[in-house]
């Protein structure tokens, strides 16, 4: 059975220098966003495995997202264009397991972004919200 | 006393038995210890009544039969063992999970371009159910080991019998496929996937950095890449290497820190997604239903 209302579980892989700075700036600036983004910090965007993400939505979140540095400011030179090539060919391969590619997202967040890191979170809880909650069967929403 | 063997294919092509054959001439000395007690396909004994020492279940669990058919075999014997890749990860019939049964029963059955049945009748009686998605056979008994392959290459199937014979358990190599390869790695960056029969691939170059689809790096060795002696690119039947379990994901790994992104040839995730054609039946060729996400699902179905 469904809860009445359904607030999206969302799983966020942030890059030390960019994305995760950018969250720290929306926070220490007092930024609301919604409290749906499970923040996971990893050095670079790069490190997000493929299979981060399949087991994320195989555990049941409802959205991945996964935030960079802008492409040539990596913090490792290229590790967001390596990522930004696996998460396409995941978004591709979500489509042909019947999963709506839009569960996964990548953006590009500097440091200096608060206020944007705010404006996506939200606008991706809000995407998920419209979509609905993850479809794989026997997911549990449990931590 | 000689290590009593027992071999059942489920739903599979007896490929992996023919295998345990392809031993030619060592399979006669390696019989002074060991009996194949039940096979089939090699041996002539209508059905498995005593309790035997190591059975190879080979084939994907696809109907209800296999289902049954491998509890009671697995409940005869001291070790299992699952044989081939279609027993260890699903395999090929498991690239079905990517559609209902419905929808598997009226292409066979109704839809393909050869079919003549006017009445459009579907099996029904005096035929097991297929069971609605394929699982490798651990999820459904208890497997001591896996032996991968397609077929399990016979050096592979004699190392797993002097193994056994020795009471040693089965262990497998834990390098990839290009552990094994002798083809040459320049370090050089791709700007277009290929497939095999597409051009002339040189022959002393590693055919992944010409572009071919190889599944070398994301698949175990084993199998002493003999595919890719012969300029085969590998498909990837041993399935994943140690400590990983999605090949696929390891495969897009592979991929994305192969493709040039330099100013100049630079391939787009857009271009690089258009360059296959298939891309859950390119990474998880015999893996699907081992997969993270080994099915396909239905987006909105819950709401």
């Amino acid at each position: 059975m469904l809860p009445e209302t359904f607030e999206p579980y969302i799983v966020g892989f942030l890059c030390n220098w960019c994305g995760y700075a950018g969250a720290d700036l929306a926070g220490t600036s007092r930024i609301q966003y919604p409290p749906n983004l499970r923040a996971i910090r990893l050095m670079c965007s790069g490190r997000v495995d493929l299979t981060f993400i399949l087991t994320a939505l195989k555990r049941g979140a409802d959205g991945v997202l996964v935030v960079g540095c802008h492409p040539g400011d990596c913090h490792y030179i290229n590790g967001n264009l390596r990522t930004e090539r696996r998460v396409a060919l995941l978004k591709k391969m979500l489509s042909d397991l019947g999963l709506d590619d839009r569960r996964v997202r990548l953006e590009w967040i500097s440091a200096s972004e608060g206020e944007r890191f705010a404006a996506v979170v939200k606008g991706f809880v809000e995407e998920i919200r419209a979509l609905g909650p993850n479809p794989i069967e026997g997911n549990t929403n449990e931590t | 006393m000689k290590l009593r063997i027992a071999v059942e294919g489920l739903g599979a092509c007896a490929g992996c038995e023919i295998a345990i054959l392809d031993l030619h001439e060592e399979i006669v000395s390696l019989l002074q210890d060991l009996e194949i007690d039940y096979a089939p396909i090699l041996v002539d004994k209508k059905s498995l009544n005593d309790n035997v020492d190591v059975l190879l279940l080979s084939g994907s669990v696809r109907n209800r039969h296999d289902v049954e058919e491998a509890v009671r075999l697995s409940e005869k014997a001291k070790t299992t063992i699952a044989f081939g890749s279609c027993a260890s990860f699903g395999g090929i019939p498991g690239l079905a999970n990517l559609y209902a049964t419905g929808e598997l029963l009226e292409r066979v059955y109704l839809n393909t371009e050869s079919t003549d049945n006017k009445e459009r009748t579907l099996p029904s009686e005096e035929v097991p159910p297929l069971e609605p998605v394929v699982k490798p056979l651990k999820e459904w008994i208890k497997i001591n080991y896996n032996i991968p392959g397609c077929p399990p290459q016979p050096k592979l199937i004699k190392e797993m019998f002097q193994m056994l014979l020795n009471g040693k358990p089965v262990t497998l190599s834990k390098k990839t496929v290009c552990d094994e390869c002798d083809l040459k790695r320049e370090e050089k960056k791709i700007t277009r996937i290929l497939r095999w029969g597409e051009g002339e691939p040189d022959s002393s170059r590693c055919l992944l950095e010409q572009g071919y689809f190889c599944a070398g790096p994301a698949t175990r060795a084993g199998c002493e890449a003999k595919c890719l002696a012969a300029l085969m690119p590998c498909r990837g039947c041993m399935g994943p290497p140690e400590n990983v379990t999605d090949q696929g994901a390891r495969m897009v790994s592979a991929i994305a820190s192969l493709v040039a992104i330099d100013e100049k040839n630079r391939v787009d995730p857009e271009q690089l997604v258009t360059m296959f054609k298939d891309v859950v039946g390119s990474l998880y060729r015999f893996t699907f239903p081992s997969s993270i996400i080994p099915r396909r699902v239905s987006e909105g179905k819950s709401k």
